[in-house]
């Protein structure tokens, strides 16, 4: 019993802190912000998961369910997150479009006459 | 009068009662008759006094496939952080993206937003925008390349809304049709939208003439 | 097991660097919203380890709080963004 949790908490917590190094790794290499998002709504959730229950099977069986509630909060949120602040960032066209392939909801928008302006991406934002 | 209603609405939402009181048990973390009974008296409270709507009338839940969708989310989530990551580590600042419009066919609040939360979590999509009228999703995804890879996201977020729409099916429309083996896809929350279709060429020329405000 | 939970910090340490990294360089405000909502999914994940390591669970319900402020927090900021763009 202690031997085959001990066995998925060592390969669920390094793996998981993997994913999460890689996460940030992909917030710090991506050129623009949704797609940094993508990173951070996926690879950190992934991450954050596999390291809550490898915890998990190590405290007392009364604690487990707290920890997976937090996973499901985290499973719950992160999309939202993701989705909002993306949502933010192209409605204030705050992020770079060099990488984008193509752009159907630019497209939508010229079609309804209102078309983003391409500026080049706004650097102070915050200022 | 109003007593009578919140005892409905207490009646009708038993299954946020049941979860309130299962949230209140477990963040106590013991099971003790004050926390039990508080829990439940807290729970019903909540319900009573926070009123919501109803959020999909006449849903039929289907555990099977609930669970196959569950089971998807999670080798989603696995193959999605392995995608990203790689993307991170290989291409970086040279990674290729695109916004990809999705028509879809469900039109319920509960299920647009159940799909759009799964897109997130499924491999490389991220919904940027929802356009709640049109009944369409904007997707940024990554890593797209060429049109193929548009083509391919576009119909993988229509396989995830199937696999929602069959997670609920709505069980008195499907009574009324009698089949009711035959899956819940044509008899959901589905509307005849002759603009559905997969293609952005074909999907362009019929919403030119609904889409002028 | 405690030189696993050891290393498992290590590499949060870094992860939680990188993050910080990306945080001072911005360049605008949502980048640093995302930033700060990925360094606390990292101080959750690190918290958990540390409990286990410790094998004392009084921080726990200091989990359940931070996920969901981390989430109303991150939304509220982009909302705040949004209203000061004049849009909505």
């Amino acid at each position: 019993m202690t031997a085959l949790s001990d066995v998925i908490t060592a390969v669920l917590l390094p793996a998981g802190a993997v994913f999460c190094l890689l996460g940030s790794v992909g917030l710090l290499r991506f050129p623009d912000i949704i797609s940094r998002l993508h990173a951070a709504s996926k690879a950190q959730t992934l991450g954050l998961l596999l390291i809550l229950v490898g915890t998990a099977v190590q405290l007392p069986l009364r604690y487990a369910p707290v920890l997976l509630l937090v996973v499901l909060f985290q499973l719950l949120t992160a999309p939202i997150t993701g989705q909002i602040v993306g949502r933010t960032a192209y409605r204030v066209q705050a992020f770079d479009r060099g990488p984008m392939f193509r752009d159907e909801l630019a497209d939508r928008l010229a079609r309804d006459g209102t078309p983003v302006d391409e500026r080049p991406p706004r650097e102070d934002a915050d200022r | 009068m109003t007593r009578r209603e919140s005892a409905r609405r207490v009646r009708h939402h038993w299954p946020m009662v049941g979860w309130l009181w299962l949230l209140w048990v477990l963040l106590w973390g013991s099971v003790g008759p004050v926390v039990l009974v508080g829990g439940l008296l807290v729970a019903v409270a909540v319900v009573r006094s926070f009123s919501l709507p109803p959020i999909l009338p006449g849903a039929v839940p289907r555990p099977l496939a609930i669970g196959r969708l569950l089971i998807g989310l999670l080798k989603d989530l696995v193959v999605s952080g392995t995608t990203v990551a790689w993307q991170a580590l290989r291409y970086g600042e040279r990674t290729s993206t695109a916004i990809v419009e999705v028509p879809l066919r469900v039109d319920s609040d509960l299920l647009i937003t159940a799909v759009a939360e799964l897109t997130t979590i499924a491999p490389g999509t991220l919904v940027v925008e929802i356009d709640r009228r049109r009944q369409r999703l904007y997707v940024h995804a990554l890593p797209v390349r060429d049109d193929t890879d548009v083509d391919r996201r576009r119909e993988a977020v229509q396989t995830l809304e199937r696999r929602v729409a069959r997670a609920v099916g709505r069980g008195r429309r499907t009574g009324s049709s009698g089949d009711d083996t035959s899956g819940a896809v044509g008899d959901l929350g589905y509307s005849a939208d002759p603009g559905y279709s997969t293609g952005p060429e074909s999907s362009d020329d019929p919403d030119q003439g609904g889409s002028t405000p | 097991m405690t030189a696993l939970y050891t290393a498992t910090l290590a590499v949060l340490s870094a992860a939680g660097l990188l993050t910080l990294l990306r945080l001072v360089r911005g360049p605008d405000a949502l980048n640093r919203i995302v930033a700060l909502d990925v360094l606390l999914t990292m101080i959750i994940a690190g918290t958990a380890v540390g409990m286990a390591l410790r094998e004392d669970t009084t921080s726990l319900p200091v989990l359940v709080v931070l996920a969901l402020l981390a989430f109303t927090g991150s939304v509220t900021a982009a909302h705040l963004i949004e209203k000061r763009e004049g849009l909505r």
